[in-house]
């Protein structure tokens, strides 16, 4: 199925969080000093960093998180989302702290909820060659971080 | 708190002009309606036809100057002020600029801005000037034609509220995801308080609906002569929940230009000078990793509350009209909240008792706001708050209002300053 819906800006500082994607891997800058995560890219606010973000690794993580905020999107403004609607946008907060904004899939708007536990889910594009990461709720409790 | 500075009262706005874009025929109506009503002298049909935004900025500085009572040739500083080169509307920047279209013998033309505090940062920017020598009366303009492009073909079919954005915008995460409004991001605000607080999707009507009743009051209200009621509000469609249409700003046509100059010159003017008293700003980004939940249930106020406040010598009782940034209801219950009109968290319960509507004990956004006049950032609540402290407000002046406060909110959104900035104004008059 062709995507008719904007492509994600792959280039740049985030380039190695969406090849990572396309590997099935969700990684995420790290510093190599405090093991602070960041996302985007930022410089380690802890201590003295290298040029160009040189103290960080982009470092597999956990691709789980919790739902802080979210909306639904209950008529399309653009006809690319028609068919989703309704539709989850979710701001997450990730297990190692950073906060990412995607959609909520494979369950009924209706049924998410702030503090849902979610994880990642890898969605290929093929005709972009890209990975898109969307959320969907996780059904195991023991696995976050954030329910300790 | 009395932190006054050298600056404080030292300069004043001699003049305002402004130019607002009313749907045409509804405009037809109005002036039918309202003979000579002196809101409508600042209306102009919209869509715009064959003007631009840059030509309603060289009007509304042109009326700003006959305002001030001075003519182009006195006019030595101009300050254009938009949205910044990555925010929704008013992006636009003018190489052939009001300064030359009107014979200005201005020497520099500045940009500035960022996020919906233009107008604030171009006082600031115009105060250096001045107190540098570089200028003795500079004109702040600002417009935008966000209405007229929501109807190009463009836009056409994608309706006309939300400020849907052009999926050019470079570099922005949440366009795959389906973020086609600021709505999109602007309703974290509101989700994440109702989660924290239990505020309800009534109490967010609440806000919009008195400031609606606010712009019944304003013919130059895009929503002028449509009241509406909780009960409307409720049963309106929640398109991008838990906001509803009426949750979000109206985007406009318009320009809005101001004279600003030393309060003693000011004081030859013809009209009354109203006097910068404080500034201050708030940025969320400062310092932090990520905040958090925090981050969505609060907008910096604090320090720029505290630096303009300390400015003015004023505390928050001293605040006779209120004009803050209602680009989105929710921005709106955090500010009474983050002001200290009310607790933290019951922003909702105060705005539901109708303390800022007409009537109210705490009048804010007398002109209709952003949710229902004309969204020109916080130009709109400068605009206003000169117009209140000069008398100017017709049927919705405020008894004796001297001190008046102006929010700026905005800047970059989701990742991961989310709407970073805030600032505070206080204008008054003697």
């Amino acid at each position: 199925m062709t995507w008719k819906k904007p492509a994600p800006y792959t280039t740049g500082t985030l380039r190695p969080f969406w090849d990572g994607l396309k590997e099935r891997r969700f990684v995420l800058p790290k510093c190599n000093t405090c093991e602070a995560w960041y996302f985007p890219p930022a410089f380690c606010k802890n201590h003295r960093n290298e040029p160009f973000f040189g103290s960080l690794s982009w470092t597999e993580a956990s691709g789980r998180g919790k739902i802080i905020a979210f909306n639904i999107t209950q008529v399309a403004l653009r006809t690319a989302f028609k068919d989703d609607v309704p539709y989850v946008y979710a701001l997450i907060r990730l297990d190692e702290g950073p906060i990412i904004s995607s959609n909520i899939i494979n369950c009924d708007a209706s049924s998410v909820y702030i503090d849902m536990l979610v994880k990642v889910v890898f969605w290929q594009i093929e005709d972009l060659g890209v990975t898109i990461p969307y959320f969907e709720p996780d059904p195991s409790a023991e696995n976050s971080a954030l329910n300790a | 708190m009395d932190n006054k500075n050298s600056l404080s009262g030292k300069y004043a706005i001699a003049g305002l002009g402004m130019v607002i874009g009313v749907p045409e025929k509804e405009l037809q109506q109005r002036k039918a309606a309202l003979p000579d009503h002196p809101m409508l002298a600042n209306a102009v049909a919209s869509p715009l036809g064959d003007l631009t935004a840059k030509d309603l900025e060289a009007e509304a500085a042109r009326r700003a100057i006959e305002d001030a009572g001075l003519t182009p040739h006195d006019i030595d500083g101009a300050v254009h002020v938009h949205g910044g080169p990555r925010s929704g509307g008013g992006t636009t920047t003018h190489l052939d600029a009001f300064p030359r279209m009107l014979g200005c013998p201005v020497n520099f033309y500045y940009l500035v801005g960022r996020g919906g505090a233009w107008g604030t940062m171009g006082i600031v920017s115009a105060l250096s000037f001045l107190e540098l020598g570089l200028a003795k009366y500079i004109v702040i303009a600002g417009s935008t034609e966000d209405w007229t492009r929501s109807h190009s073909s463009e836009f056409r079919g994608q309706g006309n509220r939300g400020h849907i954005q052009p999926s050019t915008v470079s570099s922005m995460w949440s366009l795959p995801f389906g973020r086609t409004a600021a709505a999109h991001e602007h309703s974290m605000f509101a989700s994440r308080h109702k989660h924290e607080y239990g505020t309800t999707e009534r109490q967010f009507g609440a806000a919009a609906v008195q400031v609606r009743a606010w712009a019944c009051k304003n013919p130059l209200a895009r929503m002028y002569g449509r009241p509406a009621t909780i009960e409307e509000y409720q049963a309106s469609p929640s398109y991008i929940w838990p906001y509803h249409v009426m949750d979000m700003a109206v985007s406009s046509d318009g320009a809005i230009a101001f004279v600003l100059t030393s309060a003693e010159r000011a004081r030859d003017c013809p009209k009354k000078p109203v006097s910068v008293l404080g500034i201050g700003f708030g940025d969320s980004q400062g310092g932090q990793w990520w905040e958090g939940a925090a981050h969505y249930t609060k907008l910096p106020v604090a320090k720029a509350k505290e630096a303009a406040f300390g400015q003015a010598g004023i505390q928050i009782e001293d605040v006779d009209v209120a004009q803050l940034y209602d680009c989105f209801t929710a921005e709106l219950i955090m500010q009474m909240e983050d002001y200290g009109w009310c607790a933290k968290g019951e922003g909702g319960p105060f705005v539901e008792a109708g303390h800022i509507g007409p009537g109210g004990d705490t009048p804010v956004n007398t002109s209709g706001g952003l949710l229902s006049a004309y969204h020109l950032a916080d130009l709109t609540g400068i605009s206003e708050a000169i117009f209140q402290l000069r008398g100017e407000a017709a049927e919705r002046q405020i008894a004796d209002a001297r001190v008046a406060l102006v929010s700026g909110h905005g800047g970059e959104v989701i990742s991961p300053g989310m709407c970073s900035l805030h600032s505070s104004l206080v204008l008054g008059i003697d």
